[in-house]
């Protein structure tokens, strides 16, 4: 061993005695393993997603579309039922009417519906 | 199989005729240097970089365990670091020297293991001296010897340790330490002496004869 820790060259004889303490043992079989370790990964998890993703994404975006549609078609296509009718007792005229109510009609349907 | 992460270069949505070409392995020893092999696996050439795996894998863990102190925790945080060559080895610029690009990737994998507390237990690294054809006498002595270097280097501070083995094993220069440990030149300087100086102690004489 070089003993001049001054030295700025390397001490090649203390450097091999490092190569050889930590080499570890079978170094074949160690860089055959981190060649297959590495190189032989599978793709990332979001490269599968992906290629999962798209043609599905794809799929599902063209069936909500569909959807969509029939939805619109149907809408369109189911006579206007008269609001009011299934929402309360009222007449129909009463909730349809821009107009506010008058107190009596108020005190009618107030009466109306407490004598149940 | 391809690097992951990169869909673009990934062989599974090319057709035969896009695929890069795959370098000889013949040619991936001396004549073919490391800036080639990384543009090459950049490309998608998986064993290009297996190619630079057989050239480097042995230094890289030679680092790794003067961090872990511990054969299977160095060869894991290998084999990340590795990985995570191979997954960003298109942002190696060629122009540069690949070695402390790669070293510094495993380097730092080892530090974050040992961070992380992902260290399963420091204990004396195996015996891997060979001395093939010593006598029982010198058999005797390096296996002392085995046990001093490991005494020694185990007593070391973690900076200094990596600094000794990165100068006097690897070759590498103070600079290209002081950059991957985030340290001046001149503390790398002085890792390396107080290192050095610890290592004889250790050692005593035994070194001069194993030569």
């Amino acid at each position: 061993m070089t003993m001049s820790p001054f030295d700025h060259q390397r001490d090649e004889e203390l450097g091999r005695l490092l190569r050889e303490q930590l080499s570890g043992s079978r170094p074949e079989a160690f860089l055959e393993r981190m060649r297959l370790a590495v190189t032989g990964q599978p793709p990332g998890q979001w490269e599968v997603l992906a290629g999962w993703a798209r043609p599905r994404v794809m799929a599902l975006a063209v069936a909500a579309g569909l959807l969509l549609w029939l939805g619109a078609w149907f809408s369109e296509s189911q006579p206007a039922a008269e609001p009011g009718v299934t929402v309360a007792s009222l007449p129909a005229h009463k909730l349809v009417n821009p107009q506010p109510p008058d107190v009596d009609e108020i005190m009618g349907a107030l009466l109306a519906g407490g004598g149940r | 199989m391809n690097r992951p992460g990169v869909r673009s270069r990934h062989t599974t949505y090319l057709s035969t005729a896009q695929r890069p070409q795959r370098l000889e392995r013949a040619l991936r020893t001396s004549d073919v240097d490391d800036a080639e092999l990384a543009q090459a696996a950049a490309r998608g050439d998986s064993d290009a970089f297996g190619g630079l795996i057989e050239r480097h894998g042995m230094a890289a863990r030679r680092a790794a365990r003067a961090i872990l102190r511990d054969e299977d925790d160095a060869d894991d945080a290998v084999q990340e670091g590795m990985l995570a060559a191979w997954r960003a080895i298109d942002r190696y610029d060629p122009n540069r020297p690949f070695r402390p690009w790669l070293m510094r990737i495993v380097v730092n994998a080892a530090l974050d293991a040992r961070r992380r507390g992902r260290v399963r237990h420091a204990e004396p690294i195996a015996e891997t001296l060979e001395s093939p054809g010593l006598g029982p006498d010198r058999l005797a002595e390096a296996s002392l010897l085995r046990a001093k270097l490991d005494a020694g280097l185990a007593a070391l501070p973690e900076r200094q340790r990596i600094a000794l083995v990165l100068f006097d094993a690897e070759g590498w220069g103070h600079a290209e330490i002081a950059a991957s440990l985030g340290v001046p030149e001149g503390t790398v300087r002085s890792y390396v002496f107080h290192a050095r100086r610890a290592m004889r102690r250790a050692l005593g004489t035994l070194a001069e004869g194993m030569k």
